[in-house]
């Protein structure tokens, strides 16, 4: 289990290093920071000004290494919009996100696994259809779109909810119903295919074949099972959450890492929008590193070796 | 002796498909009797077992005849019945790969028996040792998938154990075992059967694992039986042209036996496909008009020797 942790934490160093490195290109190719940050008719020594501040004006391969020393002793720079650290500016919004994806997270397991379950059991049935039905429109419907009709339902037309803002706890109803319902649909989908998956292996047969009654096949037996792929799922649902602030945060106009990260990208504020991008993946990391240790917890044929 | 299991007119279907998977087949089983089931894959031998377990797989059912077993009616949709146990053809993916063996023995030492804690504990290391296998303290920690393959079939059969059965259909219990393994295997069903006075069902395409454990044996060709005797008897004086076929392909170990198999000519056909009359007479020599119009009804041509056939071999 430690040379199994040990290993996992290198390769999590490495992705990182990799990422840094990409994004940094990336970034620099997509666009001059100095004419994004100032206005269209500023002055040619304005802008050597505002790239000699910055250190623009060095050759990409210095900025580079002087931005990895910094980064790996935790200095991201400060940010060029308005000079503060990017620490602070990045950390400052993760509460924020949290406020929305947690409770997201939790809501779309709450409906998505007796959703799947249900529907796997009863399958082929009305409730079946009523449930596969739902979760095809859930999961194809874009969820920025779905926030943009969720406001439009419920805050211009409806008028019982705000539309946009974090001031309250209501403010957070909307976005994270968006955000719920959406990865509802995709784990409610999955869990009732695992679970058909499961019910048709043998020693399902075997058991019913025994007498085993009918909630006990599906809690004992087939659902321990069924928790192992699903797991990967749940990996994928946390770690698409991160995306998805991106396109929903906005639409809500929510202060999260989502929004924060459109704002830099849009107005040339490369230490910010590195700095978050370098945090989605520190957080898709640490999810697959979940997802490793939870599938050998799960799994006797790994846990094991 | 007093019948313990009354098969009449079982048919079985596809019903979604209009596709008859055993066309109206009738046999009975007494007390502490071997019976087995012989025919090629696909002859309906398992799909036999499942309906008499009451365990027909989704999408297929039982659409007319009974099954009487000793004296209670199986009604169709209820649970199994607990005194009738199964062991698979592949033991391995017959067990829960998230459970170990002991919850596996215990559970159902609960189910049956009523047995729970260290009593169900010390039953289930009764079980293991009793179907041979040592060390069943630390075995009873262990997953399936830490067993070989004859094992975890001799996990199964502990398990079935475990009801007390008063049958137990063996469906296919040695084939996917290696042959020494299937020796030891066969060797436990004959001591286990001996022990304890169940009646036991074995389904085998192989004429010597039937030979070895069935005191009759039944053929079966496309959902019918076509022919049952006491083994003996159906080895040495197959009346029916397919069982007798069927043992003319069995490779003999006799080097001084130089004659090769005889294949039989033609393949099996499809379910939804079948040639009228006897579904053999296309690949039969001694057919006749007769055969392709009518089905043969069962005749005895012996004590205990039944074949449904227009033109029987001689003995």
């Amino acid at each position: 289990m430690t040379g199994f942790i040990v290993a996992r934490a290198f390769r999590a160093i490495v992705v990182l290093v990799f990422t840094v490195t990409l994004v940094f290109i990336v970034l620099r190719l997509s666009g001059d920071p100095a004419q994004q940050m100032l206005s269209d008719n500023a002055s040619p020594e304005a802008l050597a000004a505002f790239n000699a501040k910055w250190a623009l004006d060095r050759s990409i391969f210095e900025q580079y290494l002087f931005y990895l020393a910094n980064a790996l002793r935790g200095d991201f720079g400060v940010s060029f919009a308005d000079g503060r650290e990017v620490f602070s500016v990045v950390s400052e919004r993760i509460p924020k996100t949290l406020a929305l994806t947690v409770p997201a997270v939790i809501l779309s397991l709450l409906i998505g696994i007796p959703a799947g379950i249900i529907a796997a059991v009863r399958r082929e049935s009305a409730v079946d259809k009523g449930v596969m039905a739902g979760a095809v429109l859930g999961y194809s419907i874009p969820n920025f779109l779905l926030g943009l009709v969720f406001i439009f339902a419920f805050a211009v037309w409806l008028r019982v909810l705000p539309s946009s803002g974090s001031s309250t706890w209501r403010h957070a109803i909307l976005p994270v119903a968006t955000f719920a319902l959406f990865n509802a649909a995709a784990v409610a989908r999955f869990m009732r295919s695992t679970l058909i998956d499961v019910l048709g292996q043998p020693y399902i047969a075997a058991a019913r074949a025994d007498g085993v009654p009918n909630w006990e096949i599906i809690l004992r037996h087939a659902l321990p099972n069924a928790a192992i792929p699903m797991v990967t799922t749940l990996g994928f649902v946390a770690g698409g959450l991160l995306g998805g602030a991106v396109l929903v945060e906005p639409v809500f106009a929510w202060p999260g890492l989502g929004s924060g990260f459109v704002n830099a990208t849009s107005t040339g504020d490369l230490p910010v929008a590195q700095a978050m991008i370098v945090l989605f993946t520190a957080f898709m990391v640490i999810i697959n590193f979940g997802v490793d240790v939870l599938y050998v917890v799960l799994n006797p044929k790994i846990r094991k070796h | 002796m007093s019948k313990l299991l009354t098969v009449r007119d079982l048919v079985v279907e596809v019903p979604a498909r209009n596709v008859t998977i055993i066309g109206g087949i009738s046999f009975s089983l007494e007390a502490g009797q071997t019976l087995g089931l012989v025919g090629e894959s696909g002859c309906g031998k398992s799909m036999t077992c499942y309906a008499i377990a009451n365990m027909l797989p989704r999408g297929i059912a039982r659409t007319g005849g009974s099954i009487e077993f000793a004296c209670d009616l199986l009604k169709s949709g209820k649970a199994a019945d607990p005194t009738i146990a199964m062991i698979f053809q592949d033991p391995t993916s017959s067990l829960n790969p998230v459970h170990t063996i002991g919850y596996y023995l215990e559970s159902a030492l609960y189910r049956h028996q009523g047995l729970k804690g260290n009593d169900a504990r010390l039953e289930a290391m009764r079980l293991l040792e009793r179907v041979g296998i040592d060390r069943a303290e630390s075995r009873l920690r262990a997953y399936p998938h830490q067993f070989s393959g004859g094992m975890n079939q001799r996990v199964m059969i502990a398990h079935a154990l475990a009801a007390k059965p008063q049958l137990l259909i063996a469906d296919e219990p040695t084939t996917a075992l290696d042959v020494t393994m299937q020796a030891q295997i066969l060797h436990l069903l004959e001591e286990l059967k001996a022990e304890t006075g169940m009646a036991l069902i074995i389904v085998s395409h192989d004429l010597g694992v039937i030979a070895r454990l069935a005191d009759r044996a039944a053929v079966m060709y496309c959902g019918k039986i076509i022919e049952t005797a006491p083994v003996a008897e159906l080895l040495l004086r197959p009346a029916h042209p397919y069982a007798r076929a069927l043992i003319t392909c069995m490779p003999s170990i006799d080097p001084a036996d130089l004659e090769p198999p005889v294949p039989i000519p033609g393949s099996v056909p499809l379910l939804d496909s079948l040639p009228g009359g006897c579904h053999f007479h296309p690949r039969c020599s001694r057919a006749s008009g007769e055969c392709a119009a009518h089905f043969p009804a069962p005749a005895m041509i012996g004590p205990v020797h039944e074949v449904s056939c227009f033109h029987p071999v001689a003995a």
